[in-house]
């Protein structure tokens, strides 16, 4: 089983709410263990990661958390200045074209432009090199919208290959739907819980991964599953005390849904799921980050077993 | 009577709002489903594929025109809805399609569906899905005539792309500049020829350098295109817009109690008040429930294998609940005025009629979630 270490660009998506953003910052923080250069983007939200690793937040500019390990939260303005200043080459031209209202309006309007210019940046990131030639950037998290907004997202490229005739965009477009294809640098982490609408949707996004963007779905994250506790025995011990009993069964029921739901993800995906247990804890900060990592490092590593 | 069963008997619009996976579709679809048992005529028009919400309504699948909800859906409940209970199933590209062929002159019509413009804005792109929510709605509300309809919007990461969806329209649609860059190739009636006849504008060529020429004269084909639907266009965002802050209008907040979800709707709660939208109540769905102090009486009978087991999950249960409480007690702060309803965490996700129902009564004030033991 090959390991994430092996690829450059992880892409952490799923339905909203299942701990996304977790997910992606325990990876972020073990690739940065790992000793590899490690950059962790948030694409456009209310800036989670670098809180929950202890840090504040850290805004649209690249910026070290702790060894091995930067963050950047990816907005429009900012992405789409930076993208304009590439492809313009002048600040005083970026000033006079892009400050101008009119300009403004009709950006505005060219459908995706936005998009673009945030998946632009992040696989920009992807493709920078150091001095010697080698990538700047040993790993890039991606912590990417949910299945909906990330197939959109994922699918610009494309979309614009068939939409805008051949110029800077399409030539733009083209080298981002390559870096995405390439299994050897990129791999898709699908975050999912032990539930049945997380479940079905993780497949949906998994076969719109696989057939719109043609990116490969590495692993699964089964977030917040319910390891077994009770026994049939122990149920059947506490038939007579009914309130008890409910607070067993609700128990085992959501570890018996955690055990299908793993059947499922595994049967439908072809690939490895692991399991993160819930964490009980009153504030789910670094401590708790560094427990979802441990239960991660098969993922990360490739090795069997914690 | 609280806010929302109120809020049913008087509104006639009701839009669902939060971040994605807190449970916006099955809170959307039982307040129509109540509404309807109660006698009021409603829809329930919703964004998520939930193939199950439609099965559980009785529909084999949802689709973009209304179903009426059939009376054996309801049966297990043991009610007999009083008024109609319709849903659907908002598909963005046939919304626009129809848009098109109902307000583009003849003409016109075959032309802006083959833009390639058109087809990526209206089947695959971004940003329009909360648009089209709002065109829908217009639609609903003014050529139909349920007493209620409740609006599932997209589980948008931005408050503000929902908000500002028909202002987006009408800022372009009413750009003085933008208008007059295009008035000569309006005039001249074709497109393409000279980049809107603006080729020897220094902005225009900046452009052009950005995205390409073709696909600025490509974007000035498609505008000249939609250009005699600009004033239907415009007449309907300006129409959403006040239906959107309308008395009869009243927005529901849906949350989960989860820490990451309360900065989102704290801040989309600061923005519907900013924009004088009226929020009905803040729904905050799947509260874990405080066990009882007579479960860890009870466990302590147990043999201690097993009392060990349940007092674990008591503590895990606990730890749940309190987190849950913190969460409330933040948002209710930071939400002063607005009602807050709280729903429980049920056992199991089930998504059936039985469950929208029990979702129904803590909705509607019938039944409350435990507050915490005095500590």
């Amino acid at each position: 089983m090959a390991g994430l270490l092996d690829k450059r660009l992880w892409i952490v998506s799923g339905k909203g709410g299942v701990g996304k953003s977790t997910i992606a910052a325990a990876l972020a923080l073990r690739s940065a263990r790992a000793g590899r250069r490690t950059l962790v983007c948030e694409v456009n939200t209310q800036e989670r990661i670098s809180r929950l690793l202890g840090h504040e937040p850290v805004g649209p500019e690249v910026t070290k958390l702790e060894d091995n390990l930067w963050a950047v939260d990816v907005r429009p303005q900012e992405a789409m200045r930076e993208y304009a200043l590439m492809v313009l080459r002048f600040e005083t031209l970026y000033k006079t074209v892009f400050e101008n209202k009119v300009v403004r309006y009709f950006l505005r309007f060219i459908p995706s432009l936005q998009e673009l210019v945030l998946l632009g940046k992040i696989l920009y990131h992807a493709q920078e090199k150091r001095p010697d030639g080698q990538p700047l950037w040993d790993t890039i998290v991606m912590d990417a919208p949910a299945t909906g907004h990330a197939i959109t997202f994922l699918r610009v490229p494309q979309v614009l290959l068939q939409t805008v005739p051949p110029g800077p965009m399409s030539r733009e477009a083209m080298k981002m739907r390559d870096i995405l294809e390439d299994p050897a640098v990129t791999a898709a982490v699908l975050v999912s819980l032990p539930e049945e609408m997380p479940v079905n949707e993780t497949l949906e996004l998994h076969a719109a991964l696989r057939d719109q963007v043609r990116v490969r779905t590495h692993a699964a994250v089964l977030n917040a599953s319910f390891p077994e506790r009770f026994t049939e025995d122990d149920l059947e011990a506490l038939v007579d005390q009914p309130e008890l009993l409910r607070v067993a069964r609700a128990h085992h029921d959501r570890a018996a849904q955690t055990v299908l739901a793993e059947m499922k993800l595994e049967r439908n995906l072809h690939a490895p799921v692991h399991q993160v247990p819930r964490i009980f804890t009153d504030n789910f900060d670094r401590a708790a980050i560094q427990q979802v990592m441990g239960h991660l490092e098969p993922l990360v590593t490739g090795k069997a077993g914690a | 009577m609280n806010a929302l069963s109120e809020a049913l008997t008087k509104k006639r619009v009701l839009v669902c709002v939060g971040s994605g996976g807190v449970g916006k579709t099955t809170v959307s679809a039982t307040l129509a489903l109540r509404a309807a048992v109660d006698g009021r005529s409603s829809l329930v028009c919703t964004i998520d594929p939930a193939k199950r919400l439609a099965n559980s309504l009785g529909l084999h699948a949802l689709g973009n025109v209304e179903a009426e909800v059939p009376a054996s859906a309801l049966e297990p409940l043991g009610v007999k809805p009083r008024a109609r209970l319709h849903a659907m199933m908002l598909d963005m590209k046939q919304t626009w399609d129809d848009l098109i062929v109902k307000h583009a002159p003849p003409d016109k019509r075959e032309k802006i569906l083959a833009n390639r413009f058109y087809q990526s804005l209206s089947s695959a792109l971004a940003g329009s899905q909360e648009y089209v929510a709002m065109e829908k709605l217009w639609e609903l509300r003014t050529k139909r005539d349920y007493e209620l309809i409740v609006l599932d919007t997209p589980p948008t990461a931005h408050a503000l792309d929902f908000l500002e969806a028909p202002n987006r329209v009408l800022d372009f649609l009413d750009n003085e500049a933008a208008k007059k860059l295009l008035t000569p190739a309006l005039a001249a009636g074709k497109i393409g020829l000279s980049l809107f006849s603006l080729g020897s504008s220094y902005a225009a060529k900046a452009i052009s350098k950005f995205t390409g020429t073709e696909t600025l004269q490509e974007l000035a084909g498609f505008m000249l295109a939609i250009a005699p639907m600009n004033e239907s266009f415009r007449e309907r965002a300006r129409g959403v817009r006040e239906l959107l802050a309308a008395e009869q209008t009243g927005f529901v907040l849906v949350t989960s109690p989860g820490r990451e979800r309360l900065d989102e709707v704290m801040h989309f709660h600061r923005l519907l008040k900013q924009n004088a939208m009226e929020v009905v109540a803040v729904v905050v769905n799947r509260v874990h429930p405080m066990p009882g102090p007579g479960l860890w009486e009870e466990a302590k009978n147990l043999i201690p294998s097993r009392r060990a087991k349940v007092e674990e999950t008591l503590r895990e249960l606990t730890v749940l609940a309190e987190q849950d409480a913190r969460g409330i007690a933040e948002l209710q702060a930071a939400c002063e005025g607005t009602p807050l309803i709280q729903v429980p965490r049920f056992e199991l996700d089930v998504h059936d009629i039985g469950a929208l129902w029990r979702t129904g009564r803590y909705l509607m004030g019938d039944e409350v979630v435990a507050a915490l033991p005095a500590a």
